[in-house]
């Protein structure tokens, strides 16, 4: 155990003191996002804005924070008259009002809440969608309490509101969430990809090490080749966790992206990085020298990437292209990191993309452990 | 005490035999050396004693473990020097050496201390904290040398451990070696400079082709040319008459001990002293010009020449 530690330790550090490898898994991954996804990030910054008009009791307060669950729009309270006037002037998207006559409108199954918009456009349709479901949201929630004493209602409302759940299933519902959905994914493609060329590389030192002899000193040495080549395995396993985990926290952090249920994530993240890993071992145990495998890794990363849907969404590709990405392990990566993150957790998509990534792993590791001279 | 035994020894790369049925065993407290010019298979006998990679065929024991079926019962107890420096470039000296003595199940205290310690042997104690790759060649070797020692084997096996450096840190390197032997602990040392071998080795084996093809000490493989010392004789090129050379020679010297080259006439013989005025008139007679005369005393090139009509080192 001590053994596999040192040897993990060593590359772990040899790895991070190069600034080459540093530059190529956290400078990159951020610049190509940052071309690439751009556009969808721009966009995002110039939210449009709805203009909330709130009434005095305390619901109205607690379906603002449900609506403003949807980070899709600025909302912002104003009174009626200024609301009216910006939405006049085009200044915000539209204007919605709380009623404060809300058990009334239910009891007569009027709609909830009023809208005030200057046109009926695209905009227009995404948010009343969003207002149709918060709307019913409050309903079966005031139908749930009705019962109740007055506290309640307000009471159910809070509950929902901090409710991740309800995040969750409003995402689904709501279609143009995707937009952020796929810039985020963007995001993770491009840390996959450069996390696939950063370990590939590592793991080719195994091949400068046949060479410089180190390797053949660790063979001839007490250590079993297990714990020698666990001891490389690990280093390239948790040198792809910190690069994802420092990407994914710094993303977080800088554009309040959320990544979905981590409970899904992690083990997910887990498992691609190890088919990552076992792609970098495949390369190393196949070609006879770095240059080679730096050579051969570049053109498969880069191919496979396109196919698999890491550059653009697999959906906007032709048939037979889509066919053609089950058969390189991002898209099955990409699929399930779109599961999780889009917060549908579809679980037998899911299941398929892991049983998937478990299959490419295997093989990776197979055809990587043979190829490896042990001596 | 047998530290190690080899027997029929034999390595195919592909269809070249790099090892043809070798055989030798060391004693514990012995240093043993395998001389052998360059291709000869030294490297791939020690590698296959080390259990870097199996033979073909044939067995090898250290002390009495088999190395083909448990190799990593045997590493426990053996050094290994190998013939390229094995280092770790972007470390220090200090952290080389802790990893690999990690690697032999040093640690703690007890790691510290052999560290320091090796240091002290191999003369890079105010060294310690520079990167391998600022050092110069002997340096490195020496590290190289450092790495296999620090848990204190009962074999070291070095291979070829002064290639390409420096004769003060060369030195230092046999003295080193010589030490270690001389407090107890076994040495193979692989090289094709007969100078060390005969200097550090009790014992020595002569790699030819992938075959041993004399082994004994010292004397005994002196006694195999007859304890012959060697008489050269320059001889000028335009004036030499190699037929005539011929003639004159074989009246006097078995044919066996003598060699005519174009250059060079040479005659083995224990007592050169004696023959040395004849030697030189037969050749005068021929009517060929000397231009310098040579005795060299019995050693391991001339065994080795003797052996295989050609130098160790061409
Ligand atoms: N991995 C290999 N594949 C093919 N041939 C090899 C291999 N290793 C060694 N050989 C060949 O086997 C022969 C013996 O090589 P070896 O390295 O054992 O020689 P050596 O005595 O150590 O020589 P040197 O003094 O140059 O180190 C050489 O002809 C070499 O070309
Ligand atoms: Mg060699």
């Amino acid at each position: 155990m001590r053994k596999i530690w040192t040897i993990l330790i060593l590359h772990l550090m040899a790895f991070f003191k190069s600034p080459g490898v540093l530059v190529l898994m956290f400078v990159m991954p951020v610049l190509f996002s940052g071309i690439f996804g751009g556009m969808t990030m721009n966009s995002e910054q110039n939210k449009p804005i709805v203009n909330v008009v709130l009434s005095d009791t305390e619901n109205s307060g607690q379906i603002l924070n449900l609506l403003a669950k949807d980070q899709h729009y600025e909302w912002k309270k104003a009174t009626r008259q200024e609301a009216e006037k910006n939405v006049a002037a085009q200044d915000v998207a539209a204007a919605v009002v709380i009623p404060d006559d809300i058990g009334e409108r239910i009891s007569a199954s009027k709609p909830l809440l009023d809208i005030i918009v200057q046109r009926k456009n695209e905009s227009y349709l995404a948010l009343s969608a969003h207002l149709e479901g918060t709307a019913g949201l409050v309903l079966r929630s005031y139908q749930a309490t009705s019962k109740l004493d007055s506290d309640a209602f307000p009471k159910v409302l809070e509950t929902i509101t901090n409710n991740k759940g309800v995040t969750v299933e409003k995402q689904t519902i709501q279609k143009d969430k995707q937009t952020n959905v796929e810039a985020n994914l963007m995001f993770v493609g491009f840390a996959m990809m450069f996390m696939m060329f950063g370990l590939s590389g590592a793991a080719s030192t195994i091949l400068e090490e046949r060479m410089g002899g180190t390797w053949g000193r660790l063979m001839v040495s007490p250590a079993s080749k297990l714990q020698i080549i666990l001891g490389y395995l690990l280093a390239y396993f948790f040198m792809g966790w910190t690069q994802f985990a420092i990407l994914m926290t710094t993303m977080n952090l800088m554009f309040a992206t959320t990544w979905g249920n981590l409970t899904y994530l992690i083990p997910f993240a887990s498992l691609v990085i190890l088919s990552v890993v076992g792609f970098g071992l495949m390369i190393a145990g196949l070609v006879k020298t770095k240059q080679q495998a730096s050579a051969i890794s570049a053109v498969l990363i880069v191919s496979t990437c396109m196919l698999g849907g890491v550059y653009w969404p697999i959906d906007i590709v032709p048939e037979l292209m889509q066919k053609i990405a089950l058969g390189v392990p991002q898209s099955w990566a990409m699929s399930g990191f779109k599961e999780i993150i889009s917060g549908s957790l579809h679980s037998a998509t899911l299941m398929k993309d892991t049983l998937a990534l478990v299959g490419f792993s295997a093989i990776f590791f197979f055809i990587g452990l043979r190829g490896i001279k042990f001596e | 005490m047998n530290m190690l035994t080899v027997q029929d020894l034999r390595k195919s790369f592909g269809s070249f035999e790099a090892v043809k049925g070798v055989n030798f065993s060391v004693e514990k407290g012995e240093s043993y050396g395998l001389l052998g010019p360059n291709g000869a298979g030294k490297s791939t006998t020690i590698n296959m004693i080390t259990g870097l990679f199996p033979p073909n065929s044939g067995e090898i024991k250290i002390k009495d473990i088999d190395v083909i079926k448990n190799p990593k019962q045997a590493q426990k107890w053996i050094g290994v020097v190998p013939q390229e420096i094995a280092l770790y470039q972007s470390m220090s000296a200090r952290e080389n050496l802790k990893f690999w003595g990690r690697m032999y199940d040093l640690s703690g205290s007890e790691l510290e201390k052999s560290v320091d310690r090796v240091l002290e042997i191999i003369g890079l104690t105010e060294r310690a904290k520079d990167k391998v790759s600022t050092f110069s060649g002997g340096m490195k070797r020496r590290v190289n040398i450092g790495a296999a020692i620090l848990h204190k084997p009962e074999l070291l096996i070095m291979d070829e451990p002064t290639v390409g450096i420096d004769p003060q840190s060369r030195n230092h390197i046999l003295e080193t070696v010589k030490h270690l032997n001389g407090e107890g602990m076994t040495i193979i040392y692989t090289s094709h400079y007969m100078e060390e071998v005969e200097y550090l080795c009790e014992r020595i084996g002569i790699v030819d082709h992938g075959q041993l093809i004399a082994s004994g000490t010292l004397s005994e493989l002196r006694e195999t040319i007859g304890d012959h010392s060697k008489i050269i004789l320059s001889i000028d090129k335009e004036s030499s008459n190699l037929e005539g050379l011929a003639q004159s020679l074989t009246g006097l010297f078995s044919e066996k001990d003598i060699q005519i080259q174009e250059q060079q006439v040479m005659v083995f013989h224990k007592e050169p002293q004696l023959i040395l005025t004849d030697f030189i008139q037969s050749v005068a007679k021929t009517g060929t010009k000397i231009t310098s005369v040579n005795i060299v005393e019995p050693n391991l090139e001339s065994v080795f020449l003797h052996l295989t009509g050609r130098n160790l080192r061409d």
